[in-house]
């Protein structure tokens, strides 16, 4: 019978912005569903961020960002991943964002952004859909 | 004694004679958001349990036990200043700001947002601040951007500035004294007054790039300094909003920045400063949400503990030096980005209970703050919802209007007596210092947090337009587009800074600050030089990190 890994997480917040309510709130949610979770703290540089994301297997990265820097910081995060082969983590965004930015976010192939208002539950329900979905296509590739 | 025996009001038999109404509840227990029970009605009985006296607890505006206020006359004799908190992009979109708020009524003078690379000590040109120049406040890079804010804005008849430098406040502090002498205006001509709290950034609010240490020593230098140079300036604002908005309760607010204030007044102390030379400096600044009652209790207990502290702990004698600035902030954290229109109603209601607490500055949030920076109509809208308080209500006509309510007398006294069991609990920690190396406060508000979400998405708490009363297809509102150019330019003037200035006076200007950062002495006059000179916010930050070390976040597994 299959063994179904524990969903690994990294929270980070990356940026100068050091409002991290958001995070850990949903830090202690993946963990209250069950997942790993390992909560970066503050300023993370992108290209730190992506070793973290692959020294630490993770499944699932989300960012919470709530300065007005969502897009480019979020771009060079993507593209860190991208360099070092990790394009399979489902990337998440969370934090001040508008359905433009939103919109901007997945164009540059995050998986979900969420907005002022998200519930915990729909993050996690999310997360584990796409994680699942993610591990099928490798498997399938494979 | 017939004097002290307890006066039957019938409360009991009042329970039982109505137990049928008293049961049809719409909510399994009514408390107040910190805990405290909410009983369904409060009689003198309750004012009785707690020892609650007239004289003691409460008495009369502008006297011990300051309960009602330290202005005699409260609003009558001074309606509240109100300031309007604001700045983004370059020095100029900030001062075209600036002259439309206080065109419009904004009272409490010019309150400036930094931007995040400024407040960290990172200059516009830094490639790490590169995203985030004038994103979330004005970017200052050096003397040069501050002069360009207030061209066309006299100090003296802006009167009031205000802003929230926090681990770079001696930098801060260092611009108003230099930008005086240039303006040729006296320090006593206006008020300035710096947050300097560096303690709640490693707490909450996330600003902080040093050691502890380093910043508290900072802080209380730069305290000093002022305190002595320009006596009429407030060089500290002790926050709490930051932590509240972070997670606490109402109350752990009240207690942790009272905490954090004893921090910073014994660091005076110990540098041998007197309480009644800088007690009057200091300030305290909380924020007002939802819970209005709660809020109301926590103004008039903070001004009593706060008090007693100063005499009873730090050896106060007068008056002034128990007084403190008490200034309080709508906050941006209960504004929902659903049915944004909604949020005018919390922000009058978060402004009532800030006046009913008898605050003496009030900040107003704007309804479009959970989507991004204030439009003017939005904060224009704040504006006037503190002028129609003032004027069309008949609020501000008597001096504390709640006192000697049963409820709200309870819930001061309750407030007063968890204040001062938490004070207890965090000296016993070793201070303020020492609970926040520990993530004492940090785990605390992480709790709060958590069981505010999950209350939320449980249905036991209900926010309007969030998880109830939703609508189908939003009422899009305007909102507020920055001008991206304005950071190209920003970034430009800091590289024209850099090539104009004497660079051999800001070598050695600061050559000096690294030389009295590794001494005790005052870093004040070294950090004067350096901004007089045109050193950069970036280039005096640099100093301190290289003589002070660097602060870094840690990496939590849950």
């Amino acid at each position: 019978m299959a063994v179904t890994r524990q969903i690994r997480v990294v929270v980070s917040k990356v940026g100068l912005d050091g409002h991290d309510r958001g995070a850990k709130i949903i830090a202690r949610g993946f963990r209250d569903a069950g997942m790993e979770v390992i909560y970066t703290g503050l300023r993370r540089g992108s290209d730190e961020l992506a070793e973290t994301v692959l020294q630490e297997d993770a499944d699932v990265l989300g960012l919470s960002i709530l300065s007005g820097a969502v897009v480019p910081l979020t771009a060079k995060v993507v593209e860190a991943l991208r360099e070092r082969g990790m394009s399979d983590v489902v990337v998440l965004v969370g934090g001040i964002i508008s359905a433009e930015v939103a919109a901007r976010l997945r164009e540059m192939g995050v998986d979900g952004a969420f907005g002022p208002g998200t519930s915990i539950a729909e993050i996690v329900d999310f997360t584990r859909q796409r994680v699942a979905q993610r591990r099928g296509e490798v498997c399938r590739a494979g | 004694m017939a004097s002290t025996q307890q006066r039957s009001t019938g409360y009991d038999e009042w329970l039982v004679a109505h137990a049928g109404d008293l049961a049809q509840q719409w909510r399994e227990r009514y408390a107040t958001s910190s805990g405290f029970e909410v009983k369904p009605v409060f009689t003198p009985e309750d004012l009785e349990e707690r020892g609650w006296s007239y004289d003691r607890d409460l008495g009369l505006p502008g006297e011990e036990p300051w309960t009602r206020g330290f202005v005699p006359g409260g609003y009558r004799q001074q309606l509240w200043k109100l300031e309007m908190y604001a700045g983004f992009g370059s020095a100029e979109d900030a001062n075209r700001r600036y002259r439309y708020l206080i065109e419009h009524g904004s009272t409490g003078g010019v309150s400036m947002a930094l931007d995040l690379p400024t407040q960290i000590g990172l200059d516009s040109d830094d490639p790490a601040a590169r995203d985030e120049v004038g994103q979330m406040g004005v970017a200052l890079a050096s003397l040069a951007d501050v002069e360009r804010v207030f061209d066309g804005i006299p100090l003296d008849r802006v009167h009031h500035i205000f802003t929230t430098a926090n681990c770079i406040g001696p930098i801060a502090a260092a611009w108003f004294i230099a930008l005086s002498e240039k303006q040729g205006i006296p320090t006593d001509a206006f008020v300035v007054q710096i947050q300097n709290d560096p303690i709640k950034e490693y707490i909450a609010r996330g600003t902080q790039f040093l050691p502890i240490e380093a910043s508290v020593r900072l802080a209380t230098d730069m305290l000093q300094y002022v305190a002595e140079r320009a006596p009429t300036w407030l060089p500290i604002s002790v926050s709490g909003s930051h932590m509240k908005q972070a997670g606490s309760t109402v109350v752990e607010e009240a207690a942790f920045t009272i905490c954090n204030g004893i921090a910073y007044v014994e660091a005076c102390l110990a540098k041998g400063m007197r309480i009644d030379q800088f007690g009057a400096c200091i300030e305290l600044h909380f924020c007002t949400e939802m819970d209005f009652f709660e809020e109301i209790a926590k103004y008039r207990a903070v001004r009593k503990v706060w008090t007693r502290l100063v005499r009873e702990r730090f050896g106060g004698t007068t008056a002034r030096a128990q007084h403190f600035r008490l200034h309080a902030a709508t906050s941006g954290r209960p504004l929902t980005a659903q049915q944004p229109l909604n949020n005018i109603s919390r922000i009058t209601l978060q402004i009532l209970a800030q006046i009913l607490g008898g605050c003496e500055q009030t900040r107003t949030a704007s309804f479009d703050e959970a989507l991004g920076i204030p439009t003017e109509l939005a904060a224009r809208t704040s504006i006037r919802a503190n002028q129609i308080i003032a004027h069309e209500t008949g609020v501000p006509y008597t001096v504390d209007p709640l006192g000697g309510s049963y409820y709200v007398e309870s819930l001061t006294k309750d407030f007063e007596s968890e204040i001062w069991r938490i004070i207890e609990r965090v000296d016993e920690l070793g201070g303020a210092v020492e609970a926040t190396r520990l993530g004492w406060f940090q785990e605390r508000i992480a709790d709060g947090a958590y069981r505010v979400q999950t209350a939320l998405e449980s249905g036991e708490e209900i926010v309007v337009g969030v998880n109830a009363y939703q609508v189908d297809e939003e009422t899009p509102v305007p909102v507020f587009e920055l001008d991206e150019t304005a950071i190209a330019r920003q970034v430009e003037r800091v590289k024209q800074v850099r090539a104009q200035r004497d660079s051999a006076r800001v070598q050695a200007a600061l050559a000096r600050l690294r030389e009295v950062c590794g001494t005790q002495a005052n870093v004040m006059p070294a950090v004067l030089e350096c901004v007089e000179a045109y050193a950069t916010t970036g280039e005096i930050a640099k100093v301190w990190r290289d003589v002070f070390g660097t602060y870094s976040s840690e990496t939590v597994r849950y």
